[in-house]
């Protein structure tokens, strides 16, 4: 699969500072929520072009350190810079350069998807090319569908659909396949895969590890809003098994899910 | 300008493909309106009938007794000068008119009641003419002393004429009330259930990650309310026209100029309401009793179905400062009298007032989240 491919040629470029410099810039940043430090001096970079992974338990502080850099929170101190952008003193110019898909996001009951993804264009200022984009995500005989007439997997792909419309330089995506069954995940990491291969910049969170090592070029580990390791996944195994550490599970050449796909095929179900 | 232009017509697509919205705001009024306008609670009192006494005469005094039927009158009679008389009948004030001939029961010959109707109050008709025929029968019978045997046919008999009275009774005070009773229907629980869904299922978050913001969007939805609200208004007065034969005041264009102001007041009020009552609560549990708390008193306090001088005082003195009360008023200046705008200023400064404090409200505790 493509996402081994992409894991080592990260590693092999190896250190944080490249060429261009970091598209994203965190340093000393924290939140509190009363007597929680939801985000507790966190520093971390991210290159251009790579698929960065937040991993952590729930309440780790991964959602609200990505919604910090989207500018839909302020954070209590610290500095985060998005594509040169101060994402404290100007959110707006933040948010008119990267693409969101939040937790839990709806759009309009009564509108279609091909007239929301306008709809977004619009808000950016931006004359969309619906069927480009409705294509690129896999939406195209499902464009005059209502949003509530959408499966899960559909929901998903029209949120990746909006964050698209601006064509941003960054996408932060939250939890994108949580909820999904095998097949629409693989359809999904498939997604996230071609629009990394346009060149944005992609930052996500999830709880499945399999995801982010398919996916993610490096993966920062979070826990109680500190993080806590930060490296590729192929990296962070090894440096697991340096300490001499040993899976109690026997490692076979297929997973469940492998019997699952295999049995089921690749094929999505959202009729 | 674009964006607001772009963002109101995305708002009108989505509440015109609501069907749910569209019922509440328009069938549901629709429905009660013509339900109470056939009604008509004008035929559970009296009717109210004009009385022109030019014989003054033991028999015409008797007639009188009669209809007043030991205080339980079959009549509410208004005794009076024709001419005075006939005017009323033609403004709709009385329901038919009455007159009793010079030298009633004395002549041998015939003596001939006019009655004069409104042939637009045919069951006031009804009740009128069955009064007159039974009082004269039963006066006949009194005056005569007649045995039942030789009883004879009664040598009094009624004429009957028609007028095309302008009166509109109760259905003229019903389709104003209604439509201004769907306005605040409209704007509240419209606006409020809308809101919240979009609260709770995290649309409005979604636009918080752009950078126009869910502030622009808010005002595209004002606006179609806005929209919605005149329309909804014009539905509901011509519905009333058409099924209930009421008019709006002369039926010139400046009466429905002012009643379209009106409809634009009161759902700028209404909107901001509701905008306050959704901004505020966090869910629809928390929003319904809230809506329904404000709405209720209101639609049977502030002279929808019944004026508000049937009230006791002390809460008449209350409900006269009502939001609805100021929108219903002033919609009835208009269609009922024909009134101007510019004689409305109580009115409007009223619903000025409340749309302040809404809007106060409104930006106070209006929460994203």
């Amino acid at each position: 699969m493509t996402g081994r491919e992409h894991t080592q040629t990260a590693t092999a470029e190896g250190d944080a500072s490249g060429a261009e410099g970091p598209i994203i810039s965190v340093s000393g940043l924290n939140k509190r929520y009363g007597e929680i430090n939801a985000v507790d001096n966190v520093s971390f970079s991210v290159r251009r072009g790579e698929v960065f992974g937040m991993l952590g338990p729930n309440g780790a502080g991964k959602t609200t350190t990505i919604e910090i850099l989207e500018g839909m929170r302020r954070a209590d101190s610290g500095s985060a810079l998005v594509g040169g952008i101060d994402v404290r003193r100007d959110p707006k110019k933040v948010k008119s350069i990267i693409g969101v898909q939040l937790q839990s996001s709806a759009f309009f009951d009564h509108l279609s998807v091909a007239e929301t993804i306008k709809l977004y264009g619009e808000l950016y200022g931006e004359k969309v090319d619906v069927d480009a984009i409705l294509n690129e995500v896999e939406l195209t005989d499902r464009r005059k569908a209502y949003f509530k007439q959408l499966s899960g997997g559909q929901k998903q792909r029209l949120s990746i659909a909006v964050a698209l419309v601006n064509r941003p330089q960054v996408m932060f995506l939250d939890e994108p396949t949580t909820a999904l069954d095998p097949q629409a995940r693989r359809h999904m990491w498939e997604l996230i895969e071609r629009i990394r291969g346009t060149g944005v910049t992609i930052m996500l969170t999830t709880h499945y590890m399999e995801e982010a090592e398919e996916l993610c070029d490096r993966v920062a580990i979070m826990d109680s809003g500190r993080i806590v390791e930060l490296d590729t996944p192929g990296a962070l195994v090894e440096k697991l098994l340096a300490t001499g550490f040993k899976s109690t599970r026997e490692v076979k050449l297929a997973t469940l899910e492998d019997v699952f796909i295999n049995l089921t095929g690749r094929r999505l179900r959202e009729d | 300008m674009r964006l607001y232009f772009v963002l109101t017509i995305a708002s009108l697509k989505m509440y015109f493909r609501n069907r749910q919205a569209i019922f509440w705001a328009l069938f549901f009024p629709m429905l009660i309106m013509l339900i109470f306008g056939l009604l008509n609670f004008d035929q559970f009192s009296p009717p109210n009938v004009g009385f022109v006494d030019n014989a003054t005469s033991q028999a015409s005094t008797a007639f009188k007794n009669a209809i007043d039927n030991g205080g339980d009158p079959l009549l509410d009679l208004s005794v009076g000068d024709e001419a005075d008389l006939l005017e009323e009948l033609s403004a709709g004030d009385i329901d038919a008119l009455i007159i009793i001939p010079e030298r009633f029961g004395e002549d041998d010959g015939v003596s001939t009641v006019r009655a004069v109707f409104d042939s637009r109050k045919p069951s006031e008709q009804g009740i009128t003419q069955t009064v007159i025929n039974d009082v004269l029968d039963s006066i006949f019978l009194e005056l005569a002393l007649v045995p039942d045997e030789f009883r004879v046919e009664s040598r009094f008999a009624v004429e009957p004429s028609f007028i095309d009275g302008q009166g509109e009774g109760f259905r003229g005070f019903l389709v104003p009330g209604v439509a201004a009773m769907a306005i605040m229907q409209a704007g509240i629980f419209g606006v409020v259930f809308t809101l919240i869904r979009f609260k709770t299922g995290g649309v409005l978050r979604r636009l918080q990650a752009t950078p126009i913001g869910p502030s622009h969007f808010l005002i595209g939805q004002m606006t179609t309310r806005l929209i919605v609200t005149v329309l909804q208004t014009y539905v509901l007065i011509v519905a009333g026209i058409l099924a209930l034969g009421v008019s709006v005041g002369n039926g010139t264009i400046m009466n429905w100029v002012d009643v379209t102001i009106l409809a634009l007041f009161g759902g700028a009020l209404f909107t901001v309401l509701g905008l306050a009552i959704s901004g505020w609560a966090k869910t629809e549990d928390v929003a319904a009793p809230v809506a329904n708390i404000v709405t209720l008193p209101m639609m049977f306090l502030s002279g929808v179905f019944f004026p508000v001088s049937v009230l006791p005082d002390w809460l008449a003195n209350v409900s006269q400062f009502f939001p609805l009360t100021y929108l219903a008023d002033g919609f009835r200046e208009v269609t009922v009298n024909g009134a101007s705008i510019t004689t409305l200023g109580p009115e409007l400064l009223g619903l000025g007032i409340w749309t302040a404090v809404a809007f106060a409200v409104a930006t106070r505790v209006f929460r994203w989240e």
